[in-house]
């Protein structure tokens, strides 16, 4: 418990990038995709930590980017992210791991997420005439069914995201009978998609059931012990400032 | 073969007002933008502009209102927010727009670059994606004729015109595009016309010493235009990474409602 003294220095993104990375396994491929500085560090904690043997691609084409020249930068395709890459992979060769049922796993963002962690990242309102037109859901619709392992993250656990009927399904989130984990990580929880719903399965540190549960338009499945998300150590923190020394992971928290 | 250098001016009168165009590059790297800049110059219309991951590019030809309809599976600026002139013209349907998803989209090129009219892709079924591209006549919900499986056919992509910004070309069209290639090779390839430019006029000899580095060969090439910086503000590999401020510049004058201001001092800047 020593380590968890200072609880409140611990910013959420270091939270949610541990939570992360604690999915990623040595059997596993991950790749990351546009807009995700979150993915990008926690890919590379656990290639560094528990998973040395894991396959990290990235939006660059790269290759399991050398984490000692890694610097990272704001768009999630600088050729920054490259830097002493292996290979180039094209991301169509990574399509086509997926394609053959390959242990490919994906992190993919949501505007909308519903209980079946179904997503929505195409458009507020109707597709014909939207409220809102947002940037698309990149490979959503496309990866969301053949990954072994989806793990989507939201840094704006709210009503807004968790609805109980997204306006678009551009994701398709757990599917019953299927390979295939799915994982929500928020700004406040830690989740598993499962046939009753979303699992609640930890609470980060300061953050009580009720502000997870109450920021949410559906209930989550609430049972058994609910235990604290792990914070990063020291160690860890140490990796994750190193390879983000400006600070890119806070800037999804800013919006 | 046959010399195809050209000079900017010349090389944008290969594009008709309606044509369909994609360009290379993903987000903030190596998208063509001095290429943008001359088909905004030479007052292009209507275009169709199609991309896996379009960014600036997409969304300052939508701000000249260049643009009649866009095709993407994302199109932002990833942490700096959504795309602003793009999210204005569709919501006020100005222009008219088809979401698609990367792995429909890419293999759509590189259908387009084998020459074959469709291909089959997998996942995607369930989203409502589907019901969109069936609408469009893009994809179409088919049985395997294997195993009688419903599976999502995806018809090829040739575009009209691609333009493909490089690190090293030779005046013959033979290109080189160093680090990340994304889909741009099928793009190229799959293209009626294909416009090279090129951070560097390399001698055909570099490419007898380093074939491999040939990544589109001088026959699929129409004109070759040497551009340095041509892919600034966004990133080219070995050269020169994205200019953030730049591209945080050009966001907050559109969100200001000076648009067009940019785009005047864009165009008269060498």
């Amino acid at each position: 418990m020593a380590e968890n003294v200072d609880i409140p220095e611990i910013h959420p993104a270091d939270i949610m990038i541990k939570a992360m990375a604690m999915e990623i396994t040595n059997d596993d491929i991950f790749l990351h995709g546009l807009a995700s500085p979150l993915p990008a560090l926690a890919m590379h904690l656990a290639k560094q930590t528990h998973a040395p043997e894991m396959v990290y691609i990235n939006v660059t084409d790269a290759l399991d980017p050398d984490p000692n020249k890694y610097r990272l930068c704001f768009s999630s395709a600088d050729p920054r992210h490259a830097v002493n890459t292996l290979a180039i992979v094209e991301l169509l060769e990574t399509f086509d791991l997926a394609s053959k049922g390959k242990p490919l796993g994906m992190f993919l963002g949501g505007a909308q997420i519903d209980s079946r962690a179904n997503t929505n990242l195409t458009c507020i309102g109707s597709y014909e005439s939207p409220k809102v037109k947002l940037p698309g859901g990149a490979a959503t619709a496309y990866l969301t069914p053949l990954v072994k392992k989806l793990v989507l993250w939201t840094t704006n656990h709210s009503k807004r995201v968790f609805v109980e009927k997204p306006d678009f399904i551009t994701g398709i989130g757990y599917e019953e009978g299927k390979d295939k984990e799915v994982t929500v990580i928020t700004n406040l929880a830690v989740f598993k998609a499962g046939k009753e719903g979303l699992i609640l399965k930890s609470v980060h540190p300061g953050v009580s059931v009720d502000d997870v549960v109450n920021n949410m338009s559906f209930a989550p499945v609430v049972k058994g012990e609910i235990k604290t998300t792990p914070t990063p150590t020291e160690n860890e923190m140490e990796l994750i400032k190193k390879l983000d020394p400006d600070g890119v992971r806070f800037s999804e928290f800013k919006r | 073969m046959k010399d195809k250098l050209v000079d900017a001016e010349k090389a944008v009168e290969l594009i008709n007002d309606g044509d369909s165009i994609t360009f290379s590059g993903v987000s903030m790297v190596r998208a063509p933008m001095g290429f943008i800049k001359e088909i905004i110059k030479a007052g292009k219309k209507d275009l169709y502009i199609i991309d896996r991951e379009p960014g600036m590019d997409f969304d300052i030809l939508i701000a000249a209102k260049a643009v009649r309809k866009v095709r993407f599976a994302m199109l932002g600026f990833e942490l700096f927010g959504l795309a602003p002139n793009f999210r204005k013209a569709a919501e006020s349907k100005e222009i008219e727009w088809i979401e698609d998803t990367c792995g429909a989209i890419t293999n759509a090129f590189r259908a387009g670059a084998s020459g074959i009219p469709f291909v089959v892709v997998k996942g995607i079924l369930g989203t409502d994606l589907v019901k969109i591209h069936e609408r469009e006549g893009t994809w179409k919900v088919i049985k395997d004729p294997f195993n009688g499986e419903e599976i999502l056919a995806v018809k090829a992509v040739n575009t009209d015109v691609a333009v493909i910004h490089v690190q090293k070309a030779d005046r013959y069209g033979n290109a080189s595009i160093e680090g990340s290639r994304f889909e741009d090779v099928y793009k190229a390839k799959g293209a009626k016309k294909l416009i090279i430019t090129a951070e560097e006029i390399v001698d055909t000899e570099y490419f007898k010493k380093f074939p491999e580095r040939n990544t589109i060969p001088y026959f699929y090439t129409t004109a070759v235009v040497h551009m340095p910086k041509g892919a600034y503000p966004t990133a080219c590999p070995n050269y020169y990474p994205p200019d953030y401020d730049e591209i945080r510049r050009y966001l907050s004058m559109c969100r200001e409602g000076k648009v067009d201001e940019y785009i005047k001092e864009w165009i008269e800047r060498r």
